[in-house]
């Protein structure tokens, strides 16, 4: 379960990141996954729900895009997709990688409201 | 508004962990992260590793567990330093744990710390600690199947250390799985098969822990 840390840190930044702007009230937050970093989805949806009470991400859509990954190899600097069991070199057969894509979480973006935005009942483009 | 951020979630752990691992390698000071499964035996391979080391190389101990100060109450009497993080419900250490058991340690004073990590073979293997090594153990009472089973643990292991090998031939195991499974997941890491019982492998683990050393720190 350590989506729980996960999820308090895109709180965090989020909240942060909305602050900044003048925003009191967050409504998506999209974050990219690399698929190495197993992050069960649904677990991080509940976690979320959990560390935004209270916060102006409370009730905000999470919006998850997983990244595949990318390695290259160590070896012959060959550049492939390995799955997350497989990390053979598909031109030297040594399985000795360095991980270059699908090792990250970022937080994206996210939408948000200030005060005025909300006030008014205009529906803005995002 | 749409705000676009771009900022790495676990920004704050990796921060806490190079700071971590710049202090340590300023003073020479080997850290090593210990992960596996519960009861892989972790604890025994530093009870025996600690002596084994000797006076040249004093070693400092982190041991991560939910509950208990067992483990550091195991290790205290070969240690230096031994600091218990209890984690309550946590299910790995993270960076800044480590960060706040630091000064519990004369760093000047250390060649190695060992960071025992929680036993899972999940979490752990997503928080940089500040380790300079991953040390990942298996035991042969968990079976042969485990490197396929948790390939993200082993994919990162910079050692595997299969232990408990005076086991070999008395439970059924097949090594060559183990091998195979390796084969495709991770051919940096050296496969050192050791035992604490015998003390089989031991000079092929301590020769490794100071080339280690040697490569990661500075003089």
């Amino acid at each position: 379960m350590h989506e729980l840390p996960i999820a308090a840190a895109i709180v965090e930044q989020a909240v942060q990141a909305a602050a900044a702007h003048g925003a009191t009230r967050i409504e998506t937050i999209e974050v990219e996954i690399g698929r190495r970093r197993q992050v069960v989805p649904e677990a991080l949806q509940i976690a979320f729900a959990a560390t935004s009470e209270g916060t102006i991400a409370e009730g905000a859509r999470l919006e998850i895009v997983e990244i595949e990954m990318e390695a290259v190899c160590r070896v012959c600097g060959h550049r492939f997709k390995p799955e997350i069991d497989l990390y053979l070199c598909p031109r030297c057969e040594q399985a000795d990688v360095r991980i270059v894509a699908g090792d990250d979480m970022i937080l994206k973006s996210i939408t948000a409201q200030t005060p005025e935005e909300s006030a008014s009942q205009e529906p803005r483009p995002a | 508004m749409k705000i676009n951020v771009v900022e790495n979630v676990l920004k704050a752990n990796d921060a806490v962990a190079a700071a971590n691992r710049r202090m340590l390698s300023d003073r020479r000071l080997l850290a090593v992260n210990l992960m596996s499964a519960p009861g892989s035996g972790k604890t025994t391979l530093l009870e025996k590793t600690i002596p084994a080391l000797g006076e040249e190389y004093p070693c400092g101990v982190m041991v991560g567990d939910l509950q208990t100060t067992r483990d550091a109450e195991r290790l205290g009497p070969y240690a230096v330093t031994t600091t218990q993080i209890n984690t309550g419900t946590g299910c790995h250490l993270s960076a800044t744990q480590v960060a706040e058991a630091l000064p519990a340690f004369d760093l000047d004073r250390l060649a190695f710390l060992f960071i025992e990590n929680v036993g899972n073979m999940v979490c752990p293997a997503q928080f940089d600690l500040g380790e300079h090594v991953k040390a990942i153990l298996l035991s042969i009472p968990e079976g042969d199947d485990k490197v396929a089973k948790y390939p993200t643990l082993f994919q990162q292991a910079d050692v595997v250390l299969l232990t408990k090998v005076d086991l070999l031939g008395i439970l059924d195991y097949d090594l060559n799985r183990v091998r195979d499974d390796l084969a495709r997941i991770n051919t940096r890491a050296p496969f050192i098969q050791l035992s604490s019982k015998t003390g089989q492998g031991f000079d092929q683990w301590l020769a490794w822990l100071k080339q280690q050393r040697l490569e990661h720190t500075r003089a």
